[in-house]
């Protein structure tokens, strides 16, 4: 590459850490920045400006019933968690919220696509060895999910890099419902990912969603992998 | 099972974030003692409203408390996460009350000035001493410098939106954006030096 493509690709990359790009032109940076080490040493170098303009606002203190109606609302879930140990939050959450997850659009489709993601993977481009499962996606992902115990960790290669304001969310589906897995992950510079899930027991389809920093709820977007695990 | 609030308060938030995925009231309750101020004033900087940033700030506490641990420590601090999930939700707020303008000030200086520096723990103070690096670093940004920033980081505006709301090209704007940035992060190098 010259130095006039970087310096093109170069001018965006403050806009970029603001957050101050459109989608668009994100993907299209991240994708130069993928292969290209000054961009992201420039980054790199950056982000630490952003990160501390939150420490330069005038400091307001908090009202007291902030604080109280906080801890109330954790307090109960936290006895809502105790007293139903084996039920997984995230199913308690999406049921009171009326999602039931068999019956909403966004895991829908999710679990259809999970379907084309196993047939792809079911063309000759999947394989399994014993407590190893690996699958190539479309997009140029592979994915690898080595058995651990109960759980399983999941590893994800050839990712491209994601904005700061994204992080990767992995979903498992089970008894026909869809489950976030309680670890947030990001790619690093060399695209690779990992994430373990704590518990694989009855999963028929794990999927991992682009979601905004801190998570989601929901899945809020198009899976970027599907796998289906063998039973 | 929850640990005391006591030896809570003797853990690094890093060491927090285990526990919190693990539901445990304590934990979360001296993550929010730690950041909870923080976090409204930022979520009040950009809404500028108590109310809305009231109910932003429980939003995003709440978020961080139900999606459990889900926090990455190659992504930078607790603190530097979880204000960027009050930014996000603050944002997201703003713009679901379309038309809403952001605040432009960096003036708007501290009660925390107020406080007792024995209140102050060792962390709040290097806190305080960064702030006043960032708010001296954002006084000496020319004005369009300061200004496209504040738009773009406390006003959730693109590039393309802010070319348009002060009537400049969208290089100018990048580039402005780009000159500030460079100025805030050399001064906080040198602050480390």
């Amino acid at each position: 590459m010259n130095d006039s493509d970087h310096k093109r690709w170069s001018e965006d990359l403050a806009a970029y850490v603001l957050g101050a790009l459109e989608a668009d032109e994100a993907a299209a940076l991240e994708r130069h920045m993928d292969g290209c080490e000054r961009c992201r040493e420039e980054m790199r170098w950056l982000q630490p400006a952003v990160q501390t303009l939150p420490e330069s606002v005038a400091r307001q203190e908090p009202p007291k019933q902030l604080r109280q109606s906080l801890m109330a609302e954790v307090r109960a879930d936290a006895r809502a968690e105790g007293r139903s140990p084996s039920t997984s939050r995230w199913r308690s959450l999406w049921a009171a919220r009326g999602m039931r997850v068999a019956t909403g659009f966004a895991v829908v489709a999710l679990v259809a696509a999970a379907v084309v993601g196993y047939e792809v993977g079911d063309g000759g481009s999947g394989e399994s060895s014993g407590s190893t499962v690996v699958s190539r996606q479309p997009g140029g992902i592979t994915v690898k999910m080595v058995s651990e115990g109960d759980g399983g960790k999941l590893h994800l290669s050839g990712v491209d890099p994601l904005p700061s304001d994204k992080v990767l969310e992995a979903w498992v589906e089970r008894e026909g419902k869809v489950e976030a897995v309680p670890a947030l992950f990001v790619p690093d510079r060399n695209g690779q990912a990992e994430t373990t899930i704590a518990d694989m027991t009855g999963v028929k389809t794990v999927m991992v969603t682009k979601e905004p920093s801190g998570g989601s709820e929901t899945p809020t977007g198009e899976p970027i992998v599907t796998m289906s695990v063998p039973q | 099972m929850a640990v005391r609030r006591e030896k809570a308060e003797r853990l690094a938030d890093e060491e927090l974030m285990p526990l919190v995925g693990r539901k445990d009231p304590e934990a979360f309750e001296v993550l929010y003692d730690r950041h909870g101020g923080a976090a409204y004033s930022l979520a009040y900087r950009i809404v500028g409203d108590r109310a809305a940033a009231e109910e932003v700030t429980q939003e995003a506490f709440i978020s961080v408390w139900r999606s459990g641990a889900r926090f990455d420590s190659t992504r930078g601090s607790v603190r530097s996460w979880l204000l960027s999930v009050v930014r996000n939700r603050a944002i997201d707020f703003l713009r679901s009350r379309a038309g809403k303008a952001p605040k432009l000030d960096f003036d708007d200086d501290a009660v925390l000035e107020q406080r007792q520096a024995s209140e102050l723990t060792e962390d709040e103070a290097l806190r305080r001493e960064t702030a006043a690096e960032v708010r001296g670093a954002l006084a000496e940004l020319p004005g369009e410098q300061s200004k496209v920033i504040e738009l773009a980081y406390f006003g959730g505006f693109s590039h393309s939106e802010i070319a348009r709301i002060l009537g400049l090209p969208m290089g100018t704007v990048k580039g402005r954006m780009r000159l500030g940035l460079e100025k805030i992060r050399g001064q906080l190098a040198e602050g480390l030096a």
